[in-house]
C-alpha cells in the first residue's frame, strides 16, 4: 500500500515482541502507522477529538489481535479496515454533523499570513466538499484519492468490488469538483 | 451521448483508473469537447487541491496524546491481573500456612462432642458430653473418628439442631447445624 512503507520483517518482529508484552515494542508499532490512522479517521469524521479516539480504539483493537495480525501479510490493509469500520461505528452512535471549525491547524502553520489564509481556505475546501459525500463514496475517496490505495485495495478494504468502487470514486470526484468550482466562482 | 454522462468516465480517466479501452474513447471525446476539456482540467484542479491539503502534516501532540492514552488504557486492562494474582498468592499462602499447622496439630486433638436442640432465636446450649461416651471413638495418637448419636428426646418435624464440637484449642470450635426430618437426620 502506498500510504505505509511496511517492511515484513521488521513489522513482524515488533509484532511478536508486543504480543510478548514489550510496550515499548506496541509503541514503535504505533508510531509507524499512527499517521495513517488518525489522518485517515480526520478526514472520515470531520474533527480531530472524534479522530483522537477512533485512532486510540483501532490501536487498542490492533494489541488485542496482535495474534492474528502478526502473521497477516496486509497489515496495512487490516489497520485501513478497522479504521473505516471504527469511524463507522462511531458515525452511527453520536450522529454527530461534521464540525469544519475542529479541523486542527497543519504542523508547519505559514507564517505569511497571505499563505496561512489560502492554507485555512483549503482546509475548509477539502472538509466541506468531503460533507457532501455519503459514507461509502467518502471511504472510496478517502482511501484512493487521498491514501492513495489502488481500486483493488480499496475493494478489499470497504468488503466491495472493484466496479462498487470505481461508481463511488467517479461520482465523488464529480461532486467534489463541482463544489470546489462553485466555492472558488463564489469567493471571487 | 451527452457531455454529462463524460463527466464520471473523465473523473476516472483524470485519476487514472479508467479500463485502457475507456480510457482511449475518453482522450478522443476530450480532444474533440471544449466543455469536456474544461471539466477535466478542474477535475485535476481538485483532485490536486485535496491531496495537497491532505498531506499536510498534523500536529506532534494529536499524535503523541493518542500514543499516551493507548499505552494508558492497555497497562489499566493489565492491571486487574497483577492485583488478582497477588491476592490469589496471599490467599493461598494462608490456606497453605493453615493447613500445615492443622496437620501438626491433628495428633493431640482431643474432642468432646455435645449435642442440644437449638434454642429459637437464642444461642445453643452446650452440654459436655460424658467422658465415656460411645459415640466418640478415640484410638491412642490414632485418627478420632465422630459418630453423631440420637438424642433421647421427641423429635419435632423439621427441628433444627445445632451440634457444638469443641477442641482442646479454645480458639477452635466447629457449629454443625443439621435439619431432623422424621426419623433421618439430614444435613
Amino acid at each position: 500500500m502506498a500510504a505505509a512503507v511496511e517492511r515484513p520483517d521488521d513489522r513482524v518482529r515488533t509484532a511478536g515482541a508486543a504480543k510478548a508484552g514489550d510496550l515499548a515494542a506496541f509503541e514503535t508499532l504505533m508510531r509507524q502507522h499512527e499517521r495513517m490512522v488518525l489522518v485517515t479517521a480526520l478526514r472520515l469524521l470531520g474533527n480531530i477529538e472524534d479522530a483522537k479516539d477512533a485512532s486510540q480504539e483501532v490501536f487498542l483493537k490492533l494489541h488485542r489481535n496482535l495474534g492474528k495480525v502478526e502473521a497477516a501479510s496486509n497489515f496495512s490493509g487490516w489497520l485501513y479496515r478497522v479504521t473505516v469500520n471504527v469511524c463507522h461505528d462511531m458515525r452511527r452512535k453520536s450522529k454527530a454533523s461534521v464540525a469544519v471549525e475542529d479541523m486542527p491547524e497543519p504542523a508547519s502553520a505559514e507564517d505569511d499570513p497571505h499563505q496561512s489564509a489560502a492554507g485555512a481556505e483549503r482546509r475548509r475546501v477539502l472538509q466541506l466538499s468531503l460533507r457532501l459525500l455519503s459514507e461509502k463514496e467518502r471511504a472510496a475517496l478517502v482511501l484512493r484519492d487521498l491514501e492513495g490505495l489502488s481500486t483493488g485495495e480499496v475493494a478489499r478494504v470497504l468488503g466491495s468490488t472493484e466496479a462498487t468502487v470505481r461508481s463511488q470514486i467517479s461520482k465523488a470526484r464529480v461532486k467534489v469538483r463541482e463544489f470546489v468550482e462553485r466555492y472558488f466562482r463564489r469567493r471571487v | 451521448m451527452n457531455c454529462k454522462d463524460w463527466e464520471e468516465r473523465i473523473a476516472l480517466y483524470v485519476g487514472g483508473d479508467a479500463a485502457p479501452a475507456e480510457a482511449t474513447e475518453v482522450e478522443r471525446h476530450v480532444s474533440e469537447c471544449a466543455g469536456c476539456q474544461v471539466f477535466a482540467s478542474g477535475m485535476k484542479q481538485s483532485m490536486g487541491l485535496l491531496r495537497e491539503e491532505h498531506e499536510e502534516p498534523l500536529d506532534e501532540a494529536h499524535y503523541a496524546a493518542v500514543r499516551a492514552r493507548v499505552i494508558a488504557e492497555i497497562r489499566t486492562e493489565r492491571a486487574p491481573w497483577r492485583r488478582r494474582a497477588w491476592l490469589c498468592g496471599l490467599v493461598a499462602g494462608a490456606v497453605a500456612a493453615l493447613v500445615l499447622v492443622s496437620v501438626r496439630q491433628a495428633p493431640k486433638k482431643r474432642v468432646e462432642i455435645a449435642r442440644v436442640a437449638a434454642p429459637q432465636a437464642s444461642g445453643a446450649a452446650v452440654v459436655p458430653a460424658p467422658n465415656a461416651n460411645p459415640g466418640v471413638d478415640r484410638g491412642p495418637g490414632g485418627p478420632t473418628h465422630i459418630r453423631a448419636r440420637r438424642p433421647m428426646q421427641r423429635r419435632q418435624p423439621a427441628e433444627t439442631v445445632l451440634v457444638k464440637l469443641e477442641t482442646d484449642n479454645p480458639d477452635v470450635v466447629i457449629y454443625w447445624i443439621a435439619e431432623r426430618k422424621g426419623d433421618g437426620m439430614n444435613d
